[in-house]
Protein backbone atom coordinates (compact mmCIF):
# COMPACT_ATOMS: atom_id res chain seq x y z
CA UNK A 1 0.00 0.00 0.00
CA UNK A 2 0.93 3.44 -0.77
CA UNK A 3 -0.02 6.76 -1.98
CA UNK A 4 0.07 9.20 -4.80
CA UNK A 5 -0.49 12.20 -5.93
CA UNK A 6 -0.68 15.07 -8.71
CA UNK A 7 -1.58 18.06 -8.84
CA UNK A 8 -2.12 20.47 -11.91
CA UNK A 9 -2.19 25.04 -11.37
CA UNK A 10 -3.75 27.36 -13.82
CA UNK A 11 -0.30 28.86 -13.46
CA UNK A 12 3.12 28.68 -11.66
CA UNK A 13 2.29 28.91 -8.34
CA UNK A 14 2.61 27.21 -4.80
CA UNK A 15 2.40 23.77 -6.01
CA UNK A 16 4.79 22.15 -3.43
CA UNK A 17 3.06 23.11 -0.71
CA UNK A 18 -0.12 21.46 -2.07
CA UNK A 19 1.62 18.49 -3.03
CA UNK A 20 2.88 18.26 0.93
CA UNK A 21 -1.10 18.51 1.61
CA UNK A 22 -1.90 15.95 -0.41
CA UNK A 23 1.16 13.69 0.75
CA UNK A 24 0.02 14.49 4.50
CA UNK A 25 -3.40 13.40 3.97
CA UNK A 26 -2.20 9.96 2.82
CA UNK A 27 0.66 9.43 5.38
CA UNK A 28 -1.05 6.61 6.51
CA UNK A 29 -0.18 4.60 3.53
CA UNK A 30 3.11 4.88 4.19
CA UNK A 31 5.03 6.62 6.09
CA UNK A 32 8.55 5.10 5.42
CA UNK A 33 9.77 7.54 2.98
CA UNK A 34 7.87 10.53 0.73
CA UNK A 35 8.75 12.09 -2.44
CA UNK A 36 8.17 14.78 -4.50
CA UNK A 37 8.44 15.41 -8.31
CA UNK A 38 7.59 19.61 -9.37
CA UNK A 39 8.10 20.93 -12.49
CA UNK A 40 9.02 24.57 -12.14
CA UNK A 41 10.07 27.34 -14.23
CA UNK A 42 11.62 26.01 -17.31
CA UNK A 43 15.71 26.27 -17.85
CA UNK A 44 17.07 27.63 -21.08
CA UNK A 45 20.63 25.94 -21.72
CA UNK A 46 21.10 24.65 -18.39
CA UNK A 47 19.37 21.22 -16.60
CA UNK A 48 18.59 21.19 -13.06
CA UNK A 49 19.83 18.34 -11.29
CA UNK A 50 18.76 16.21 -7.88
CA UNK A 51 20.90 14.36 -6.75
CA UNK A 52 21.66 11.87 -3.30
CA UNK A 53 25.25 10.93 -1.65
CA UNK A 54 25.76 7.94 0.43
CA UNK A 55 27.99 9.14 2.44
CA UNK A 56 27.99 12.93 3.63
CA UNK A 57 31.73 12.36 4.47
CA UNK A 58 32.54 12.23 1.33
CA UNK A 59 30.63 14.98 -0.36
CA UNK A 60 34.01 16.92 -1.65
CA UNK A 61 35.22 13.93 -3.30
CA UNK A 62 31.89 13.42 -4.63
CA UNK A 63 31.62 16.61 -6.29
CA UNK A 64 35.27 16.44 -7.71
CA UNK A 65 34.47 13.21 -9.72
CA UNK A 66 31.20 14.12 -10.78
CA UNK A 67 32.04 17.71 -11.75
CA UNK A 68 35.56 16.19 -13.80
CA UNK A 69 32.89 14.05 -15.91
CA UNK A 70 30.95 16.85 -16.41
CA UNK A 71 33.99 18.43 -18.12
CA UNK A 72 34.77 16.05 -20.41
CA UNK A 73 31.11 16.66 -21.66
CA UNK A 74 31.65 20.45 -22.03
CA UNK A 75 29.35 20.96 -19.37
CA UNK A 76 30.22 22.72 -15.52
CA UNK A 77 28.34 24.05 -13.04
CA UNK A 78 26.59 27.26 -13.86
CA UNK A 79 25.97 28.28 -10.00
CA UNK A 80 27.49 26.50 -6.54
CA UNK A 81 25.61 23.44 -5.57
CA UNK A 82 23.39 23.49 -2.99
CA UNK A 83 23.72 20.51 -0.03
CA UNK A 84 20.96 19.67 2.46
CA UNK A 85 21.23 16.64 5.21
CA UNK A 86 20.57 15.41 8.58
CA UNK A 87 21.47 12.70 11.12
CA UNK A 88 21.70 9.89 8.14
CA UNK A 89 24.60 8.65 6.30
CA UNK A 90 23.06 10.41 2.60
CA UNK A 91 23.26 13.68 1.38
CA UNK A 92 21.01 15.27 -1.30
CA UNK A 93 22.20 17.84 -3.77
CA UNK A 94 20.64 20.58 -6.02
CA UNK A 95 23.07 21.04 -9.03
CA UNK A 96 22.74 23.58 -12.66
CA UNK A 97 24.40 22.36 -15.21
CA UNK A 98 25.11 23.91 -18.69
CA UNK A 99 24.18 21.56 -21.26
CA UNK A 100 26.54 18.70 -22.03
CA UNK A 101 27.38 18.04 -25.36
CA UNK A 102 25.34 14.65 -25.20
CA UNK A 103 22.97 14.32 -22.55
CA UNK A 104 22.90 10.30 -22.84
CA UNK A 105 26.58 9.89 -23.02
CA UNK A 106 27.27 11.85 -20.40
CA UNK A 107 24.93 10.47 -18.02
CA UNK A 108 26.28 7.22 -19.47
CA UNK A 109 29.57 8.07 -17.61
CA UNK A 110 28.10 9.98 -14.98
CA UNK A 111 25.88 6.90 -13.86
CA UNK A 112 29.32 4.98 -13.13
CA UNK A 113 29.38 7.23 -9.69
CA UNK A 114 26.57 5.53 -8.70
CA UNK A 115 27.65 3.37 -5.94
CA UNK A 116 28.78 6.93 -4.08
CA UNK A 117 26.13 9.69 -5.87
CA UNK A 118 23.48 8.88 -8.28
CA UNK A 119 21.63 11.40 -10.41
CA UNK A 120 17.91 10.80 -9.16
CA UNK A 121 16.75 13.76 -11.43
CA UNK A 122 17.53 15.24 -14.95
CA UNK A 123 15.37 18.23 -16.75
CA UNK A 124 14.47 21.97 -17.75
CA UNK A 125 11.91 21.72 -15.08
CA UNK A 126 11.64 18.69 -13.09
CA UNK A 127 12.86 18.40 -9.89
CA UNK A 128 12.61 14.95 -7.63
CA UNK A 129 12.68 15.58 -3.97
CA UNK A 130 13.34 12.13 -1.79
CA UNK A 131 14.04 10.68 1.25
CA UNK A 132 13.24 8.73 4.24
CA UNK A 133 10.37 10.12 6.34
CA UNK A 134 6.97 11.86 6.23
CA UNK A 135 5.36 14.69 4.14
CA UNK A 136 5.77 17.44 7.01
CA UNK A 137 9.48 15.83 7.63
CA UNK A 138 10.64 15.84 3.65
CA UNK A 139 8.78 19.25 3.12
CA UNK A 140 10.55 20.81 6.47
CA UNK A 141 14.03 19.08 5.44
CA UNK A 142 14.07 20.28 1.92
CA UNK A 143 11.92 23.14 1.67
CA UNK A 144 9.26 21.85 -0.77
CA UNK A 145 6.38 24.03 0.30
CA UNK A 146 7.84 26.67 -0.76
CA UNK A 147 8.46 25.33 -4.53
CA UNK A 148 6.93 27.50 -7.08
CA UNK A 149 5.94 25.43 -10.48
CA UNK A 150 3.04 24.10 -12.34
CA UNK A 151 2.13 20.76 -11.65
CA UNK A 152 4.41 17.82 -10.26
CA UNK A 153 3.26 14.46 -8.10
CA UNK A 154 3.67 12.89 -4.80
CA UNK A 155 4.12 9.68 -3.12
CA UNK A 156 4.14 8.21 0.11
CA UNK A 157 5.89 4.77 -0.01
CA UNK A 158 5.21 1.54 2.14
CA UNK A 159 7.90 -0.45 1.13
CA UNK A 160 6.95 -4.07 0.69
CA UNK A 161 8.93 -5.30 -1.91
CA UNK A 162 12.35 -3.60 -1.70
CA UNK A 163 14.45 -1.93 1.27
CA UNK A 164 13.66 1.28 2.87
CA UNK A 165 16.39 3.29 1.41
CA UNK A 166 16.37 7.52 0.73
CA UNK A 167 17.43 6.16 -2.82
CA UNK A 168 14.64 3.47 -3.25
CA UNK A 169 11.61 6.24 -3.07
CA UNK A 170 9.44 7.51 -5.69
CA UNK A 171 9.36 9.22 -7.94
CA UNK A 172 11.40 7.72 -9.93
CA UNK A 173 12.94 9.60 -13.14
CA UNK A 174 12.74 8.43 -16.76
CA UNK A 175 16.51 8.45 -17.31
CA UNK A 176 17.64 9.83 -19.64
CA UNK A 177 14.25 11.81 -20.89
CA UNK A 178 14.87 14.88 -19.17
CA UNK A 179 11.51 15.44 -17.00
CA UNK A 180 10.14 12.75 -16.96
CA UNK A 181 9.07 11.09 -13.89
CA UNK A 182 6.86 8.77 -12.14
CA UNK A 183 4.97 7.39 -9.31
CA UNK A 184 3.33 4.17 -8.42
CA UNK A 185 0.81 2.57 -6.40
CA UNK A 186 1.21 -1.23 -6.30
CA UNK A 187 3.19 -4.56 -7.19
CA UNK A 188 4.68 -5.13 -10.40
CA UNK A 189 4.93 -9.02 -10.40
CA UNK A 190 6.53 -9.75 -13.55
CA UNK A 191 9.38 -7.24 -12.18
CA UNK A 192 12.53 -9.80 -12.44
CA UNK A 193 11.92 -10.65 -16.10
CA UNK A 194 11.71 -7.41 -17.63
CA UNK A 195 14.19 -6.22 -15.56
CA UNK A 196 16.49 -8.36 -16.97
CA UNK A 197 15.04 -8.24 -20.89
CA UNK A 198 15.58 -4.50 -20.09
CA UNK A 199 19.27 -4.70 -18.74
CA UNK A 200 20.29 -6.73 -22.16
CA UNK A 201 18.98 -3.75 -23.92
CA UNK A 202 21.80 -1.56 -21.65
CA UNK A 203 19.45 0.47 -19.24
CA UNK A 204 20.56 0.74 -15.98
CA UNK A 205 18.61 0.34 -12.41
CA UNK A 206 19.47 2.05 -9.50
CA UNK A 207 17.49 0.42 -6.95
CA UNK A 208 15.70 -3.01 -5.86
CA UNK A 209 12.62 -0.98 -6.19
CA UNK A 210 9.63 -2.78 -8.80
CA UNK A 211 8.36 0.87 -9.30
CA UNK A 212 11.58 1.81 -11.05
CA UNK A 213 10.55 -0.80 -13.59
CA UNK A 214 8.19 1.45 -14.82
CA UNK A 215 10.32 4.10 -15.35
CA UNK A 216 12.93 2.28 -17.48
CA UNK A 217 10.22 0.47 -19.29
CA UNK A 218 8.54 4.06 -19.77
CA UNK A 219 11.41 5.13 -21.03
CA UNK A 220 12.24 2.18 -23.72
CA UNK A 221 8.90 3.10 -24.67
CA UNK A 222 9.64 6.42 -25.37
CA UNK A 223 12.80 5.64 -27.11
CA UNK A 224 11.09 3.47 -29.85
CA UNK A 225 8.90 6.03 -30.43
CA UNK A 226 5.98 5.78 -28.64
CA UNK A 227 3.74 8.91 -27.20
CA UNK A 228 3.08 9.08 -23.43
CA UNK A 229 -0.38 8.29 -24.27
CA UNK A 230 0.16 5.22 -26.01
CA UNK A 231 3.10 3.69 -23.90
CA UNK A 232 0.36 4.15 -20.67
CA UNK A 233 -2.10 2.12 -22.65
CA UNK A 234 0.37 -0.73 -23.61
CA UNK A 235 1.88 -0.84 -20.40
CA UNK A 236 -1.61 -2.44 -18.71
CA UNK A 237 -1.40 -5.30 -21.33
CA UNK A 238 2.51 -5.45 -21.33
CA UNK A 239 3.46 -4.97 -17.26
CA UNK A 240 1.64 -7.79 -14.88
CA UNK A 241 0.73 -7.13 -11.48
CA UNK A 242 -1.51 -4.61 -9.73
CA UNK A 243 -1.00 -1.01 -10.21
CA UNK A 244 -2.07 2.59 -10.27
CA UNK A 245 0.58 4.84 -11.68
CA UNK A 246 1.35 8.36 -12.88
CA UNK A 247 3.54 9.53 -14.95
CA UNK A 248 4.78 13.32 -15.56
CA UNK A 249 6.26 15.60 -18.54
CA UNK A 250 6.55 19.11 -19.10
CA UNK A 251 3.16 18.98 -20.56
CA UNK A 252 0.86 16.98 -17.93
CA UNK A 253 0.31 14.75 -15.75
CA UNK A 254 -1.27 11.28 -17.72
CA UNK A 255 -2.22 7.67 -15.42
CA UNK A 256 -2.45 3.90 -15.79
CA UNK A 257 -4.78 1.91 -14.19
CA UNK A 258 -4.34 -2.51 -14.27
CA UNK A 259 -7.12 -4.96 -15.49
CA UNK A 260 -8.28 -6.11 -12.24
CA UNK A 261 -8.77 -2.30 -10.93
CA UNK A 262 -7.46 -2.76 -7.49
CA UNK A 263 -5.97 0.75 -6.45
CA UNK A 264 -7.79 3.86 -6.63
CA UNK A 265 -7.62 7.15 -8.39
CA UNK A 266 -9.60 10.13 -7.44
CA UNK A 267 -9.65 13.27 -9.15
CA UNK A 268 -11.15 16.60 -9.15
CA UNK A 269 -11.14 18.91 -11.98
CA UNK A 270 -12.17 22.40 -11.07
CA UNK A 271 -11.24 25.51 -13.52
CA UNK A 272 -8.64 24.01 -15.43
CA UNK A 273 -6.79 23.05 -12.32
CA UNK A 274 -6.29 19.05 -10.92
CA UNK A 275 -6.12 17.46 -8.14
CA UNK A 276 -5.92 13.64 -8.39
CA UNK A 277 -4.88 11.13 -5.28
CA UNK A 278 -5.09 7.69 -3.90
CA UNK A 279 -7.77 8.87 -1.45
CA UNK A 280 -10.63 11.21 -1.84
CA UNK A 281 -10.00 13.04 1.96
CA UNK A 282 -6.37 14.03 0.23
CA UNK A 283 -7.95 15.77 -2.63
CA UNK A 284 -10.23 17.60 -0.04
CA UNK A 285 -7.03 19.00 1.33
CA UNK A 286 -7.12 20.86 -1.70
CA UNK A 287 -10.96 21.37 -2.61
CA UNK A 288 -12.37 21.24 1.02
CA UNK A 289 -16.05 22.51 -0.70
CA UNK A 290 -18.68 20.05 -2.58
CA UNK A 291 -17.65 19.30 -5.66
CA UNK A 292 -17.90 16.50 -8.35
CA UNK A 293 -15.14 13.73 -7.84
CA UNK A 294 -14.50 11.53 -10.55
CA UNK A 295 -13.89 7.54 -8.73
CA UNK A 296 -11.17 6.50 -11.76
CA UNK A 297 -12.30 2.94 -9.98
CA UNK A 298 -12.93 0.52 -13.05
CA UNK A 299 -10.08 -1.79 -14.80
CA UNK A 300 -7.42 -0.86 -17.61
CA UNK A 301 -7.82 2.88 -17.81
CA UNK A 302 -5.78 5.23 -18.42
CA UNK A 303 -5.97 9.77 -18.79
CA UNK A 304 -3.77 12.28 -19.61
CA UNK A 305 -4.40 15.85 -18.11
CA UNK A 306 -2.31 18.34 -19.83
CA UNK A 307 -0.81 21.96 -18.25
CA UNK A 308 -2.33 25.11 -18.83
CA UNK A 309 -5.40 23.88 -20.51
CA UNK A 310 -3.76 22.23 -23.03
CA UNK A 311 -5.46 19.66 -24.78
CA UNK A 312 -3.90 16.08 -24.87
CA UNK A 313 -6.71 13.41 -24.63
CA UNK A 314 -5.48 10.01 -23.89
CA UNK B 1 -35.70 12.36 19.21
CA UNK B 2 -33.39 15.35 19.68
CA UNK B 3 -30.48 15.86 16.94
CA UNK B 4 -27.04 16.26 17.95
CA UNK B 5 -24.94 18.17 15.61
CA UNK B 6 -20.95 16.45 15.18
CA UNK B 7 -18.21 18.24 13.60
CA UNK B 8 -15.63 16.37 12.14
CA UNK B 9 -13.07 18.61 10.33
CA UNK B 10 -9.52 17.10 11.20
CA UNK B 11 -10.11 15.70 14.46
CA UNK B 12 -9.37 12.87 15.36
CA UNK B 13 -11.81 10.06 13.86
CA UNK B 14 -11.86 7.45 17.23
CA UNK B 15 -13.05 10.79 19.37
CA UNK B 16 -15.88 11.50 16.72
CA UNK B 17 -16.76 7.99 16.88
CA UNK B 18 -17.22 7.98 20.40
CA UNK B 19 -19.08 10.92 20.37
CA UNK B 20 -21.44 9.46 17.67
CA UNK B 21 -21.83 6.10 19.69
CA UNK B 22 -22.63 8.45 22.95
CA UNK B 23 -25.35 10.44 21.25
CA UNK B 24 -26.86 7.46 19.79
CA UNK B 25 -27.06 5.43 23.34
CA UNK B 26 -28.38 8.76 24.51
CA UNK B 27 -31.01 8.25 22.27
CA UNK B 28 -30.09 10.91 20.00
CA UNK B 29 -30.77 11.62 16.42
CA UNK B 30 -26.92 12.32 15.11
CA UNK B 31 -26.09 14.77 11.99
CA UNK B 32 -22.60 14.24 11.27
CA UNK B 33 -21.15 17.74 9.35
CA UNK B 34 -18.01 18.69 7.55
CA UNK B 35 -16.88 14.80 6.89
CA UNK B 36 -13.92 15.68 4.12
CA UNK B 37 -14.60 12.42 3.28
CA UNK B 38 -12.71 11.06 6.14
CA UNK B 39 -12.12 7.06 6.61
CA UNK B 40 -13.89 4.90 8.79
CA UNK B 41 -16.68 7.13 10.03
CA UNK B 42 -20.25 5.38 12.12
CA UNK B 43 -18.31 2.50 12.51
CA UNK B 44 -20.08 -0.54 14.51
CA UNK B 45 -23.19 1.60 15.48
CA UNK B 46 -25.76 -0.12 17.55
CA UNK B 47 -29.49 -1.32 16.78
CA UNK B 48 -31.72 1.38 16.66
CA UNK B 49 -29.40 4.52 16.07
CA UNK B 50 -29.80 7.07 13.47
CA UNK B 51 -26.75 8.79 11.74
CA UNK B 52 -26.51 10.89 8.54
CA UNK B 53 -23.81 12.17 7.01
CA UNK B 54 -23.61 15.46 5.08
CA UNK B 55 -21.30 15.42 2.32
CA UNK B 56 -19.17 12.73 1.23
CA UNK B 57 -17.45 9.60 3.48
CA UNK B 58 -14.35 7.79 3.29
CA UNK B 59 -13.53 4.36 3.45
CA UNK B 60 -15.53 1.92 5.71
CA UNK B 61 -18.72 3.97 6.38
CA UNK B 62 -20.98 2.04 8.57
CA UNK B 63 -19.24 -1.29 8.66
CA UNK B 64 -19.93 -3.73 11.45
CA UNK B 65 -23.25 -2.31 11.15
CA UNK B 66 -25.75 -3.80 13.60
CA UNK B 67 -28.61 -2.57 13.52
CA UNK B 68 -28.46 1.10 12.57
CA UNK B 69 -30.41 3.44 9.99
CA UNK B 70 -27.19 5.11 7.81
CA UNK B 71 -27.54 7.51 5.62
CA UNK B 72 -24.73 9.25 3.29
CA UNK B 73 -25.71 12.76 1.57
CA UNK B 74 -23.35 12.70 -1.35
CA UNK B 75 -20.39 9.54 -1.83
CA UNK B 76 -19.17 7.18 -0.40
CA UNK B 77 -15.59 6.03 -0.42
CA UNK B 78 -14.54 2.01 -0.42
CA UNK B 79 -16.27 -1.02 1.10
CA UNK B 80 -19.07 0.87 3.10
CA UNK B 81 -21.25 -1.25 5.07
CA UNK B 82 -18.33 -3.60 5.03
CA UNK B 83 -19.28 -6.99 7.59
CA UNK B 84 -22.69 -5.41 8.67
CA UNK B 85 -25.10 -7.68 10.24
CA UNK B 86 -28.39 -5.67 10.23
CA UNK B 87 -29.85 -2.06 9.82
CA UNK B 88 -29.84 -0.49 6.39
CA UNK B 89 -27.28 2.04 4.72
CA UNK B 90 -28.68 3.94 2.00
CA UNK B 91 -25.93 6.29 -0.14
CA UNK B 92 -27.21 9.31 -1.60
CA UNK B 93 -24.56 9.28 -4.89
CA UNK B 94 -21.40 6.96 -5.68
CA UNK B 95 -20.07 3.83 -3.58
CA UNK B 96 -16.55 3.17 -4.11
CA UNK B 97 -15.07 -0.42 -4.59
CA UNK B 98 -16.17 -3.19 -2.76
CA UNK B 99 -19.42 -1.43 -0.95
CA UNK B 100 -21.01 -4.42 1.02
CA UNK B 101 -17.99 -6.33 1.56
CA UNK B 102 -18.51 -9.43 3.41
CA UNK B 103 -21.99 -7.94 5.05
CA UNK B 104 -24.25 -10.61 6.95
CA UNK B 105 -27.25 -9.14 6.60
CA UNK B 106 -29.28 -5.69 6.30
CA UNK B 107 -29.73 -3.55 3.63
CA UNK B 108 -27.35 -0.81 1.29
CA UNK B 109 -28.90 0.92 -0.81
CA UNK B 110 -27.16 3.06 -3.26
CA UNK B 111 -29.15 5.84 -5.54
CA UNK B 112 -26.42 6.48 -8.21
CA UNK B 113 -23.75 4.00 -9.27
CA UNK B 114 -21.06 1.76 -7.69
CA UNK B 115 -17.60 0.70 -7.98
CA UNK B 116 -16.11 -3.03 -8.22
CA UNK B 117 -16.52 -5.46 -6.57
CA UNK B 118 -20.17 -4.66 -4.93
CA UNK B 119 -20.53 -7.51 -2.61
CA UNK B 120 -17.53 -9.14 -2.62
CA UNK B 121 -17.65 -12.26 -0.64
CA UNK B 122 -20.97 -11.15 0.88
CA UNK B 123 -22.91 -13.73 3.36
CA UNK B 124 -26.30 -12.42 3.48
CA UNK B 125 -28.35 -8.98 2.85
CA UNK B 126 -29.10 -7.17 0.11
CA UNK B 127 -27.71 -4.64 -2.32
CA UNK B 128 -29.43 -2.62 -4.22
CA UNK B 129 -28.04 -0.16 -6.84
CA UNK B 130 -29.97 2.21 -8.65
CA UNK B 131 -27.18 3.19 -11.17
CA UNK B 132 -24.59 0.92 -12.74
CA UNK B 133 -22.68 -2.41 -11.03
CA UNK B 134 -18.68 -2.17 -11.47
CA UNK B 135 -16.35 -4.39 -12.93
CA UNK B 136 -16.53 -8.20 -11.12
CA UNK B 137 -19.69 -7.03 -8.96
CA UNK B 138 -20.55 -10.20 -6.89
CA UNK B 139 -17.20 -11.80 -6.26
CA UNK B 140 -17.82 -14.61 -4.62
CA UNK B 141 -20.40 -13.81 -2.60
CA UNK B 142 -21.93 -16.31 -0.61
CA UNK B 143 -25.31 -15.68 -0.35
CA UNK B 144 -27.87 -12.30 -0.32
CA UNK B 145 -28.78 -10.40 -3.24
CA UNK B 146 -27.08 -7.47 -5.34
CA UNK B 147 -30.19 -6.13 -7.51
CA UNK B 148 -28.74 -3.47 -10.04
CA UNK B 149 -31.28 -1.89 -11.83
CA UNK B 150 -29.05 0.42 -14.35
CA UNK B 151 -26.94 -2.04 -15.94
CA UNK B 152 -23.56 -4.10 -14.87
CA UNK B 153 -19.85 -3.90 -15.89
CA UNK B 154 -17.20 -6.25 -17.37
CA UNK B 155 -17.03 -9.94 -15.27
CA UNK B 156 -20.46 -9.19 -13.89
CA UNK B 157 -20.81 -11.71 -11.11
CA UNK B 158 -17.85 -13.74 -11.29
CA UNK B 159 -17.06 -16.40 -9.17
CA UNK B 160 -20.14 -16.51 -7.16
CA UNK B 161 -20.91 -18.89 -4.40
CA UNK B 162 -24.62 -19.07 -3.37
CA UNK B 163 -25.49 -15.27 -3.93
CA UNK B 164 -27.55 -14.14 -6.18
CA UNK B 165 -27.12 -11.07 -8.90
CA UNK B 166 -29.67 -9.73 -10.41
CA UNK B 167 -29.60 -6.86 -13.09
CA UNK B 168 -32.27 -4.66 -14.79
CA UNK B 169 -30.44 -3.20 -17.60
CA UNK B 170 -27.51 -3.82 -20.14
CA UNK B 171 -24.24 -6.05 -18.69
CA UNK B 172 -21.13 -5.22 -20.16
CA UNK B 173 -19.96 -9.20 -19.62
CA UNK B 174 -20.27 -12.23 -17.31
CA UNK B 175 -17.64 -13.28 -15.22
CA UNK B 176 -16.32 -16.87 -14.85
CA UNK B 177 -18.80 -19.54 -14.31
CA UNK B 178 -22.00 -17.91 -14.36
CA UNK B 179 -25.26 -19.20 -14.67
CA UNK B 180 -28.30 -16.91 -16.14
CA UNK B 181 -31.61 -17.74 -15.68
CA UNK B 182 -34.75 -16.97 -15.94
CA UNK B 183 -36.55 -15.87 -12.86
CA UNK B 184 -40.00 -17.49 -11.35
CA UNK B 185 -42.81 -15.22 -10.66
CA UNK B 186 -42.19 -15.67 -6.55
CA UNK B 187 -38.67 -14.87 -7.05
CA UNK B 188 -39.41 -11.71 -9.02
CA UNK B 189 -42.06 -10.85 -6.16
CA UNK B 190 -39.75 -11.65 -3.44
CA UNK B 191 -36.83 -8.93 -5.33
CA UNK B 192 -39.74 -6.21 -5.52
CA UNK B 193 -40.79 -6.92 -1.96
CA UNK B 194 -37.79 -5.44 -1.42
CA UNK B 195 -37.50 -2.67 -3.60
CA UNK B 196 -41.11 -2.04 -2.63
CA UNK B 197 -39.67 -0.05 0.66
CA UNK B 198 -37.48 1.81 -1.34
CA UNK B 199 -39.76 3.17 -3.66
CA UNK B 200 -38.19 1.76 -6.34
CA UNK B 201 -40.62 -1.49 -7.52
CA UNK B 202 -41.42 -1.58 -11.01
CA UNK B 203 -43.10 -4.74 -12.71
CA UNK B 204 -41.85 -4.56 -15.87
CA UNK B 205 -37.98 -5.02 -15.74
CA UNK B 206 -36.58 -7.20 -17.39
CA UNK B 207 -34.36 -8.78 -15.31
CA UNK B 208 -31.49 -11.12 -15.94
CA UNK B 209 -30.88 -13.46 -12.58
CA UNK B 210 -27.37 -14.51 -12.29
CA UNK B 211 -26.29 -17.43 -10.54
CA UNK B 212 -23.29 -19.64 -9.73
CA UNK B 213 -22.92 -22.24 -12.60
CA UNK B 214 -21.45 -24.31 -9.26
CA UNK B 215 -18.79 -25.33 -11.60
CA UNK B 216 -15.21 -24.03 -9.33
CA UNK B 217 -17.20 -24.82 -6.46
CA UNK B 218 -15.23 -27.95 -6.52
CA UNK B 219 -11.47 -27.88 -7.97
CA UNK B 220 -11.42 -30.20 -11.09
CA UNK B 221 -8.19 -29.86 -13.16
CA UNK B 222 -9.86 -30.02 -16.40
CA UNK B 223 -11.58 -26.43 -15.40
CA UNK B 224 -7.79 -25.06 -15.14
CA UNK B 225 -8.43 -22.58 -18.12
CA UNK B 226 -11.51 -21.47 -16.37
CA UNK B 227 -9.86 -20.38 -12.82
CA UNK B 228 -6.75 -19.20 -14.96
CA UNK B 229 -9.30 -16.96 -17.16
CA UNK B 230 -6.73 -13.96 -16.43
Amino acid sequence: MCGIAGRILNSAGRVGADLVELMDAQEHRGADSTGFAVYGPPLDGEYVLRGMGFDKNRLGKDMDEFRAILHEHGSDFTEDATFTSDDHAHYCARIIIRDPIDLTRWLRDADTLGEHFEIQSCGRSLEIIKDVGSSAAVADKHGVRNMIGTHGLGHARLATESSVLPNASHPFWARPFPDVAIVHNGQITDYFTWREKLMRKGYRFLTENDSELIAVWVSDQIASGLTAAQALKKSISSIDGVFTYMIADRDGIGFAKDRFAMKPLVVVEENGEMAAATEEQAVRRIFSGECDVINYDGPSLTGIWGVGNRSLAA
Amino acid sequence: MSEVVIEVGKRHIREINEEIQAACAAGHKVVVRNTLSRHNLGVGLPDGANVHFEGSVGYYCGGLNDGATITVERNAGWAAGEGMSHGQITIGGYAGMSVGAAMIDGTIHVKGDCGPRVGVAMKGGNIVVEGRIGYQSGFMAHAGKIIALGGAGHSCADALWQGEVWVAGPVDSLGVDVKVVEPSAEEVAEVDAILEPLGLADSSRNWRKMISGQRLWYFESRDASAWLMI
